[in-house]
């Protein structure tokens, strides 16, 4: 007819609320697992596929990537006498396909994702933003 | 004399004004005022004052135990779901109540188009003063109540039975399905639930002979072979239970919202109000927790008594006790938190069906019992 | 007296209906005298978008169908892919599929079981769900870098190969695993409450269920013994040793219980995938070339073609995802781009018994028969 009548003991509730007072008391493993997102931050794996970062030296311009993404999301411009891709965030699907196909291995993807902004304009990360240098870094 | 006559004790108030007076009075600046008022030949209006100032500090100390319950109810519901609950306003998240009420205040307050306007507008006061009511006959400690009514039990059950007025007032006045099914469903779970909870609180009566509430407290001190209290919980356990699930669902908190019912209704009666109203809601049902609460504490967990609380000077019994009753009353209101984040909800027909078919029967019969055995002179 | 029946629109915008659902109920009361389901909100064209794209792009879209459990999509999609153009892959490739496929199995049901319970008013149970949730994730993040989108699986193996440090990890969660669905036993399943919420609601028969195209969790709560994984064996599912979990009671609560079961036979799964991983060895050449299985950081440019053009034919493949039987059917043209997709969703189709098992329930059981049945918006609408 009724819950109640299924058990008058309630067994099953008082062992509920046993497992929620383990928790409450953090007993056994269960320990508090926020992390304060401002303050704190998560450790991300180095493989995490965030911001795109672009090799000033090894990047040929070729365009593979551009023709690749399935968004459209990368275009070809050109910076300091060279080509490089632009990469819009605000389309960007973070999928990676452009890291897989460049020839020259000169696109990688940092763990930077932290990538709000106020304008859709600041979205578009140009060669100015994305290109790093190898030799100097390393 | 009187010092020495308090700190023996000899003397215990009817109620908090005549505590006021008598401390006035040990100050030694009651009689001056008072002849002051007495040529004036408007010494009412001195009574007046002093009640005016038991008011306020009851509604102070309402508002802040209200507040405090927002943030213990999410601090709780934080330490059962493993999280931190809200940390950053003040010490470990305190003044976060503050902020929320700042932030529901500045919010638009919108009134549905189709609402019935003043109904509407009128609904979340019928809601929030009978909850600020409830606190008039509650004793929070010895001496410290407002008012000792000859009908105090009856006039807490009578007050807290407004509320689902008001609430199918605030239900039906929004226009929204909603609302109404809302509505609806707190009305039928609080007249049924008044019923089992009446009963079992008339059980208590039948030991006391008395439906004042310090009655109902004077009459659980003392204890049974000098160590368990005489709490009347351990002469109703049955009782006891009945009247825990009937106030539960009185005070419409998980397994027994269906007032709200999130998942079902989105947000129940209140579904179209906002800003400073939806707080007066808010308020309500956090007040409503407490003195529910208090009302359990007081008939079946002894109140603000305590064993061998009378060996302690009489001039401190006042602020013992009503930490005394604190405790207790957070007791209950954690136990209530705790089976709020534990359990899921019933439905509203198992609700319904629990109520009349198992614990309106369950409440007489313990009833009969209980008058059968004090007739017969079992608990003489 | 005269009385009217009641037509609420439940959704699009309701907190228990999973995203943008529609209901439209015509109410006795709080009985449902009619249910009509109203899909599309979160119509995406991702069919009409697979056309579009070549075949190795279509991977990142097919993880926002079904978002809880994206591992299934991808391999879902890139086995058909396989089955077209006939590629073989590298058993080291297919242990490491089964063994994302299984950890996405777990991560699954505990959104589904936290958020059933969220819609019975119980806050607590999603949060630990949740909680578990995020270590997986956390091995999702390790393996393919990203949390909930992963385009991990692609045709012709995997996208990279494990980290360092990656089993250890798992090992840690799978035995970590074990207790905490003890825990939520002991919290949900023997809950009176919960069973009088669950048992005999939306009781529905097993024909009733094969015949509106049921599958998953949700039939074999119906006592139907049908799991792809046994019935058309794929990947390395036959060397693995697993039983599929059956109820017979055909109702919400049964739905529920073959979710705890299933989690506890992923684990049990995942231990023997552990230990029967493949070494991994360098590439070997095949047909259209092979995912490198060093673990070196290498682009899939250099085992898989640039342009890839299966052969014109047309294949349907299916396989057992958390949910239900996922196919893709994909008609190609010998080009770039395939002529044709076609989702078979298990949401959309379990989705659509929900009318038949609420009649003459009221909401509360809807919204408990709608949480047992499990579907993802993204799933359904596409």
């Amino acid at each position: 007819m009724t819950w109640i009548t299924r058990n008058w003991t309630m067994s099953g509730i008082i062992k509920g609320l046993i497992v929620t007072m383990k928790h409450m008391l953090r007993v056994g493993n269960r320990p508090t697992v926020t992390i304060q997102y401002p303050y704190q931050k998560m450790k991300v794996s180095p493989r995490f596929r965030g911001l795109h970062a672009v090799d000033e030296n090894a990047c040929i311009g070729c365009g593979i990537c551009e023709v690749n993404c399935p968004n459209g999301t990368i275009q070809i411009v050109k910076y300091k006498t060279r080509w490089y891709p632009q990469v819009n965030i605000g389309m960007c699907l973070f999928c990676g396909l452009c890291v897989d196909v460049c020839p020259m291995n000169a696109m990688k993807m940092t763990g930077n994702y932290e990538l709000a902004d106020y304008s859709r304009e600041s979205l578009v990360y140009g060669p100015d933003r994305l290109l790093f240098n190898k030799e100097v870094k390393q | 004399m009187l010092f020495l006559a308090m700190w023996t004790g000899d003397i215990m108030f009817a109620n908090a004004y005549e505590l006021i007076v008598f401390i006035l009075n040990f100050i030694g600046i009651y009689e001056p005022i008072n002849n002051i008022f007495k040529t004036l030949g408007i010494e009412y209006i001195l009574r007046i004052i002093i009640v005016f100032a038991e008011i306020a500090v009851l509604l102070v100390f309402a508002l802040l135990t209200i507040m405090f319950l927002t943030w213990m109810e999410r601090k709780v519901v934080a330490m059962v779901q493993a999280r931190y609950g809200p940390m950053v306003t003040g010490p470990r998240g305190l003044l976060q109540p503050v902020m929320d009420g700042v932030k529901l205040i500045g919010k638009e307050d919108i009134i549905p188009a189709k609402a019935d306007r003043w109904v509407f507008t009128l609904a979340p006061f019928l809601v929030f003063i009978p909850a600020l009511l409830i606190f008039i006959p509650l004793p929070f400690g010895e001496s410290l109540i407002i008012s000792d009514l000859k009908v105090g039990l009856l006039y807490l059950i009578a007050i807290s039975a407004l509320s689902p007025i008001a609430i199918l007032l605030a239900g039906w006045s929004s226009n929204n399905k909603y609302s109404l099914m809302g509505a609806m469903r707190a009305v039928a779970q609080d007249i049924s639930y008044t019923i089992p909870l009446a009963l079992s609180a008339i059980a208590i009566v039948l030991f006391t002979g008395s439906l004042s509430t310090v009655d109902i407290v004077t009459a659980q001190n003392g204890t049974w072979f000098g160590f368990i209290p005489k709490w009347f919980i351990f002469l109703q356990p049955l009782g006891f239970i009945l009247f825990l699930i009937a106030s539960i669902a009185e005070m419409g908190r998980i397994p027994f919202d269906f007032q709200e019912s999130e998942q079902e209704l989105v947000a129940g009666f209140f579904t179209e109000y906002s800003g400073i109203k939806f707080a007066m809601f808010f308020l309500a049902e956090y007040a409503h927790l407490f003195s529910v609460s208090a009302i359990v504490v007081t008939l079946f967990l002894g109140g603000w008594s305590f064993p061998y609380l009378s060996l302690l000077p009489a001039a401190v019994v006042p602020l013992i006790s009503l930490g005394v009753f604190l405790v207790k009353t957070y007791a209950v209101i954690f136990f209530a938190m705790w089976l709020r984040h534990t359990v899921p909800r019933v439905r509203i027909d198992q609700l319904l069906n629990l109520g009349w078919k198992i614990m309106i029967p369950l409440a007489l019969l313990n009833l009969l019992v209980t008058g059968f055995l004090l007739t017969i002179g079992v608990f003489q | 007296m005269k009385t009217d029946e009641l037509l609420i629109n439940m959704g699009p915008v309701h907190p228990s209906t999973h995203g943008v659902l529609r209901f439209k109920l015509t109410m006795d009361g709080e009985i449902i005298r009619n249910c009509e389901i109203v899909m599309g909100y979160l119509h995406r064209g991702t069919e009409k978008l697979g056309e579009m794209k070549t075949y190795m792009q279509f991977v990142p879209y097919t993880d926002r169908l079904d978002y809880m459990s994206a591992f299934a999509n991808n391999y879902a999609y890139v086995k058909a892919v396989e089955e077209l153009a006939g590629i073989e892959v590298p058993l080291r490739a297919e242990y490491i599929r089964v063994l994302t496929l299984e950890l996405n199995r777990i991560v699954n049901h505990l959104v589904m079981i936290g958020s059933l319970l969220l819609d019975l008013g119980a806050s607590t149970m999603i949060m630990y769900g949740f909680r578990e949730r995020e270590n997986a994730l956390a091995l999702f993040d390790m393996l393919c870098g990203a949390r909930m989108t992963f385009n991990y699986i692609k045709p012709g193996g995997v996208r990279e190969d494990m980290p360092e440090g990656f089993i250890p990890k798992l090992n840690e969660f799978i035995n970590d695993m074990d207790k905490r669905i003890d825990d939520y036993e002991q919290l949900v399943s023997g809950n009176e409450i919960f069973m009088g919420r669950m048992k005999g609601i939306g009781v529905m028969s097993a024909q009733d269920a094969i015949n509106y195209g049921m599958t998953g969790p949700s039939l074999r709560g119906h006592g139907v013994n049908y799991d792809i994984r046994k019935l058309e064996p794929y990947s390395v599912y036959p060397d693995l040793d697993f039983k599929v979990c059956v109820r017979n009671e055909c109702d919400s609560f049964a739905r529920y219980m073959v979710r705890i079961d299933e989690m506890r036979e992923s684990l049990h799964i995942l231990r023997q995938v552990v230990d029967a991983m493949p070494p991994a060895k360098p590439a070997s050449q095949a047909k259209y070339g092979i995912a490198p299985m060093t673990g070196a950081p290498t682009a899939v440019s250099t085992y898989f073609p640039r342009i890839f053009t299966p052969p014109p034919g047309e294949v349907y493949s299916r396989i057992e995802a958390p949910k239900g039987e996922l196919g893709f059917y994909i008609v190609s043209d010998g080009t770039i781009k395939p002529y044709r997709i076609k989702i078979r969703s298990p949401s959309f189709c379990n989705l659509t018994a929900i009318p038949k098992m609420v009649e003459g329930l009221m909401i509360p059981d809807l919204i408990a028969a709608f949480g047992t049945i499990d579907v993802v918006l993204g799933d359904v609408d596409r």
